[in-house]
């Protein structure tokens, strides 16, 4: 008789294990240090570094896949571009990747992006994706303390057959990293706290600094990153180079540890 | 006569903003007491010595004359908390290199004016401010902001990186760039013909910049007709290069003329 590869388990013990699993974690993390909404370069750059200092890290992410345009270059094509110094962060997740020109290196998007997301786990990082950020929660003085999310799906299906209610986060600080729609910013301007500006034309060799130097609180409780912040504060747009992104996750790291006095 | 000769600044104080190399202070001032005989002073970035709360309330105006869209102008409105901090970081280094934001000119001249030159600022000096920031005015023919070279007034100001972006690059650049080419390679193919961040032309094309402030001071009009004379009003690159190193001389007989005669203090308004 053939041994089995497999240990025999019932359907429902898996399902078990799926609940059980999600359910204990989600618990855990409905109170976080670190609530990071948008999976992407910068969100996950933020997510790795206040982790490896111990934080409590939650990311929100309201696709399946996390990573988000860090899977690709420009026009869909896999080869993402960091710039002088943006390597050294490439360097530090062990990314391989080449030199073009003097100050401007390539890396194979797959590669850089996984790395990204292993060294964010691997710190601690937890996820949850299929999550759709919906609203901010507000406490004294409109300080940001949460969000308000729900299932992606629940967002793309017709409401008769989708009237979910969401639920709440709370975490010590929220991190708006989601790229340009600037989800989180955006809701604020939406109840008259804050006037974001949009972004202006492209110009990658001022961006990508300008995107870095404005990295922080906007408002009290949130730290915007990555390329929330150009649209936050009218910066040029960024072309499909990500040093910025990656510099942006770590100043908001940063920030968020001198706060908490983890630096 | 006397009267035209009081014009004559006492001195150039020349104040610059961040660090703005590749520019050789030392080269300007040797130039300009050569050009002119007047008095050179180079002083301390500008805004040594400003005082905390003056930081405070000139960084939160500062933020405020940001132009974002320069189809649709200024639009006043209250600085995001994350704009004052960039700017109260900005004045506060001294090193300070990037730029990218675009400041209205004349707002930006003004706060300069109420801030750090607040009681420094006199007819009787040619005070000019070389700066590592983007400036722009309001065109009334085209209902836009520009970027600008400079501003003259009180101070003057010389952006650096408005020397390298205001004027315009050869029109195939602008056409390959559209195309997709990379930048870098685009500047291989036409190095020289523009003026480049860290280019070593700067502190020579700069020599002209200032010459232009002392006749804005002057005479009222900084500029000259002549594409060969360094006061050329230049609007392309290839213009600019042209007047201040490749012209047929440095300045056209009628202004090398005015300038013997400030150098020599023999004024004779207006230069008939």
């Amino acid at each position: 008789m053939t041994k089995k590869i497999f240990t025999p388990v019932s359907e429902k013990d898996v399902t078990r294990a799926i609940v059980d699993g999600f359910a204990k974690q989600f618990i855990e993390y409905v109170e976080s240090d670190c609530l990071i909404i948008g999976g992407g370069p910068s969100g996950l750059m933020v997510g790795r570094d206040v982790a490896l200092k111990g934080l409590k890290t939650l990311i929100v992410e309201r696709n399946n896949y996390i990573g988000g345009g860090f899977w690709i270059g420009g026009y869909l094509m896999n080869k993402v571009t960091v710039r002088e110094p943006g390597q050294k962060i490439l360097e530090e997740l062990g990314i391989p990747y080449e030199e073009v020109t003097r100050g401007l290196y390539v890396a194979d998007g797959p590669h850089a992006c996984s790395k990204l997301i292993a060294a964010a786990c691997d710190a601690g990082v937890k996820f949850a994706n299929m999550t759709i950020f919906d609203d901010v929660i507000l406490r004294e003085g409109n300080r940001v303390c949460g969000a308000v999310v729900n299932w992606t799906p629940v967002q793309a299906l017709p409401r008769e057959i989708t009237c979910v209610d969401p639920i709440a986060l709370e975490a010590k600080v929220v991190v708006d990293s989601t790229g340009h729609d600037a989800f989180v910013v955006k809701k604020l301007e939406e109840r008259g706290i804050l006037k974001t500006s949009g972004y202006g034309a492209m110009w990658v060799e001022q961006s990508e600094d300008l995107v870095v130097e404005h990295t922080g609180e906007a408002h009290p409780g949130l730290i915007v990153t990555g390329m929330a912040v150009a649209t936050t504060y009218g910066l040029p747009r960024m072309g499909p180079t990500f040093g910025a992104m990656l510099l942006s996750g770590r100043k908001g790291a940063q920030i968020i540890l001198k706060a908490m006095g983890k630096n | 006569m006397s009267e035209q000769i009081d014009r004559i600044p006492f001195s150039f104080e020349i104040y610059q903003e961040g660090d703005i190399t590749p520019v050789n202070l030392n080269v300007l001032k040797d130039y300009l007491k050569e050009k002119t005989a007047i008095r050179v002073f180079l002083r301390e970035n500008i805004y040594e010595g400003l005082l905390k709360e003056q930081i405070e309330k000139m960084a939160q105006k500062m933020a405020r004359i940001r132009i974002k869209e320069p189809q649709k102008g200024l639009l006043l409105k209250d600085p995001l908390k994350g704009e004052v901090a960039y700017e109260k970081e900005r004045i506060n280094d001294q090193a300070w290199r990037s730029f990218g934001i675009l400041y209205e000119g004349v707002l930006y001249q003004k706060l300069l004016a109420e801030f750090p030159l607040k009681e420094k600022l006199d007819e009787r000096y040619c005070s000019i401010l070389i700066t590592t920031q983007l400036i722009g005015t309001w065109d009334q023919n085209d209902h836009r902001y520009h970027l600008r070279t400079s501003i003259y007034g009180f101070p003057h100001i010389i952006s650096i990186p408005g020397l390298v972006l205001a004027p315009a690059k050869p029109r195939e650049f602008y056409i390959k760039r559209q195309m997709g080419l990379p930048v870098e390679i685009l500047k291989e193919e036409y190095r020289g013909k523009f003026l480049d961040h860290e280019d070593s032309r700067m502190t020579e094309v700069i020599k002209g910049y200032i010459m232009q402030a002392l006749f804005y001071q002057i005479m009222e009009n900084p500029f000259c007709e002549d594409r060969d004379c360094r006061l050329f009003n230049a609007h392309w690159q290839q213009e600019m290069i042209h007047a201040q190193l490749n012209g047929k001389y440095e300045f056209c007989p009628k202004h090398e003329s005015i300038l013997e005669k400030i150098k020599n203090r023999t004024w004779n308004y207006p230069f008939q």
